[in-house]
């Protein structure tokens, strides 16, 4: 039986394979008496590639075991892009808004009451930029709230 | 008795008041890590790296080490209690000290994991102390080739013993390689990969990529189901197992510490194989093996020591001979690299008080783990109660501040997230990222003693094979990669086409 699913990540194995083979070919391979900086990555290119087809090969025919199955992806698909949001917004608005609206997003993906998301959502930002920023002495964006952190 | 005076001075350093705290900070961070499910060790390391910069190295690698043994300790607690194993190690754990548990015994059972724990990381650094400097110095005596053989034989260890499927292992190790080019080339410095990225030159972030493929990609995984867990109530009475506990399980213990011992010194061995093997060991020797599954205490004593010796002696290639060989381990060596201290052959002569130091603070570190583990286990148990959701975005938030404060950029927690996703996939399609951190680790010193042999040999690359020890390391290198293939086909011939 074809598996589709581990024939796109065979694919994805190929590609990158073939993406830093043709890079370590613009990088000057040299040879075995004088190897230059392309020489490595151009051998780890080649093999990643034949491993991939031997992959791909078994995907195609069935020959691999079974993988763990997808659940609902509902859940990580939101938390992800709640993610890439968090990391386009947390210079500008600051650690702590965008914080509790991350947090507000996975509270609520797990099935969070509605009163302990907001409860948990103002605090855990708080209290982690104070923990952090002002104790353990790492730097968090302040944003919008510069005026008063 | 050089190594009696060595280990006393490694206990003067690990004795010093703020070692000792360090050392207990790290053993209580990993127990409760270890019994948390959501955050293993590796990306706990990962998370504490940068907060480890501004301490002496030797008690940022105590801490450090601390978190590691610690987890293995804690692990045992959930899979007794709960038949969840905190951590990979404890999983055969279940098998008997759930039933244990079922039958009234949890005390004894947990009382047995952190006695027999103790004993085994006892047994460990003493084992350590003997064997490390007698291999360090036989290290030392390796030319390139020999060291490019034994680096590629640790990985290939690490693959071959890591996951079922070789095919899978070898692809993340060749990525991890691949991915490890990416920055300056180690030999003459020139950029490689980096799209003219600046961001890029010093490679990709270990901590920022452990943390995403380690910490935020398990929770994914567990957003797919809002998780209920129940705890197994039972009431916690007589921690001490009794006598006969004891008149079943010392010999147990014993073979346990020996055979993890031996196992966990293999890169890849470590904690989880060794574990496994001591439980099929003690069902093989005992004289009642129907006993095993249904609640025999040797079936908790065995594997339960073999991790702990195991995890203390997986430090062995790690401080002689530079190879770490698994993915905690491999976040100490980025720890010590960070200060400036190249782990290798050269460790124990170049910096003895950072070597004796971690292997005393270990025995110490036992000991703590012995006097935390059992007057606190109603507090670990406590803890477990917490509901995954205040976990799970915990989690989140550390990783993210955790990222962001490699560099105070959002560009790294950028990676983090998309590393997240990348080890999210990898678990859905059973890939083990463990090769691709070694091999991205290992990957440089790879490139130079490839290119060192190379070179010195006019370019001949039957100089691996001409050298008799980097001959045997690559034949057994190469054994171990054709033993699935030679399984297959033997299969074949004995079953017909059809397999």
């Amino acid at each position: 039986m074809r598996k589709p699913g581990e024939i796109v990540v065979g694919l994805g194995f190929l590609a990158i394979g073939i993406g830093f083979m043709v890079g370590a070919i613009h990088l000057k391979l040299g040879g075995p008496t004088d190897p230059q900086p392309g020489f490595f990555p151009f051998l780890d290119g080649i093999i990643l590639i034949v491993l991939s087809a031997i992959f791909l090969f078994n995907a195609w025919t069935g020959r691999i075991g079974e993988s763990p199955a997808f659940g609902k992806l509902l859940g990580p698909v939101i938390v992800v892009l709640a993610l890439i949001l968090y990391v386009a917004a947390l210079e500008k608005l600051g650690y702590v808004i965008t914080t509790a609206l991350l947090s507000a997003v996975v509270l609520k993906v797990l099935e969070t009451k509605l009163k302990v998301l907001i409860v948990v959502s103002l605090l855990l930002p708080v209290a982690s930029y104070v923990i952090f920023d002002r104790l353990l002495g790492v730097t968090l964006p302040p944003g919008l709230l510069s005026a008063f952190l | 008795m050089d190594f009696v005076n060595n280990l006393g001075s490694g206990f003067v350093i690990a004795l010093s008041a703020s070692n000792l705290f360090y050392c207990a900070i790290g053993a209580i961070l990993g127990t409760a890590i270890g019994v948390l499910p959501g955050l293993g060790p590796p990306a706990t390391i990962a998370l504490l790296l940068p907060v480890t910069l501004k301490m002496e190295p030797v008690s940022a690698v105590i801490m450090l080490a601390g978190i590691f043994c610690g987890a293995m300790y804690g692990g045992s607690t959930t899979s007794i209690l709960l038949n969840i194993p905190g951590e990979a190690a404890s999983v055969v754990t279940c098998l008997d000290g759930y039933k244990m548990a079922r039958n009234g015994r949890a005390g004894a059972a947990l009382g047995m994991s952190a006695i027999g724990s103790f004993i085994a990381g006892t047994l460990s650094v003493l084992g350590i102390s003997i064997l490390a400097p007698t291999l360090a110095s036989f290290a030392l005596k390796f030319g390139p080739p020999e060291y490019f053989c034994l680096v590629f034989l640790g990985l290939m260890m690490a693959i071959y013993l890591s996951e079922e499927s070789v095919l899978k292992g070898l692809m993340m190790g060749f990525l991890g390689l691949l991915l490890g080019t990416i920055g300056l080339d180690p030999v003459n410095g020139t950029p490689r990969f980096t799209f003219g990225l600046s961001r890029l030159t010093d490679g990709v972030d270990f901590v920022v990529m452990v943390m995403g493929l380690f910490g935020l990609a398990e929770i994914l995984c567990n957003l797919e189901e809002p998780e209920n867990r129940e705890i197994f109530k039972t009431a916690l009475t007589g921690l001490l197992p009794s006598r006969e506990d004891w008149r079943l399980a010392w010999a147990s213990v014993l073979r346990g510490s020996v055979l993890g011992f031996f196992i966990g010194v293999l890169p890849g061995g470590g904690a989880i194989i060794s574990s496994f093997a001591a439980y099929a060991v003690e069902k093989r020797l005992s004289k009642h093996p129907e006993r095993f599954g249904k609640g025999a205490i040797e079936g908790v004593a065995a594997p339960e020591s073999a991790n702990n010796a195991a995890s203390t002696s997986s430090f062995i290639p790690l401080l002689t001979l530079g190879i770490p060989g698994n993915a905690s381990i491999a976040m100490i060596f980025v720890a010590l690299m960070i200060h400036g201290i190249r782990p290798g052959p050269l460790l124990l002569q170049e910096h003895p008080e950072v070597f004796w130091g971690v292997i005393a603070s270990m025995y110490i570190g036992n000991a703590m783990l012995l006097g935390l583990n059992l007057p606190l286990i109603s507090f670990w148990v406590r803890m477990l109660k917490v509901p995954y959701r205040y976990l799970a975005v915990v989690v989140v938030v550390v990783c993210v501040i955790g990222a962001y404060s490699v560099n105070n950029s959002a560009w790294d927690v950028g990676m983090m997230v998309f590393f997240g996703v990348v080890g999210y996939l990898l678990r859905k399609f059973a890939f083990p990222a463990a090769p691709f951190i070694l091999a991205m680790i290992l990957g440089p010193m790879l490139e130079k003693t490839l290119q060192q042999s190379l070179i010195a040999s006019g370019g001949d690359p039957m100089t691996f094979l001409s050298r008799p020890i980097s001959a045997a390391l690559l034949v057994v290198a190469g054994l171990l990669m054709l033993t699935p293939v030679a399984r297959q086909i033997w299969k074949r011939r004995r079953f017909g086409q059809n397999v």
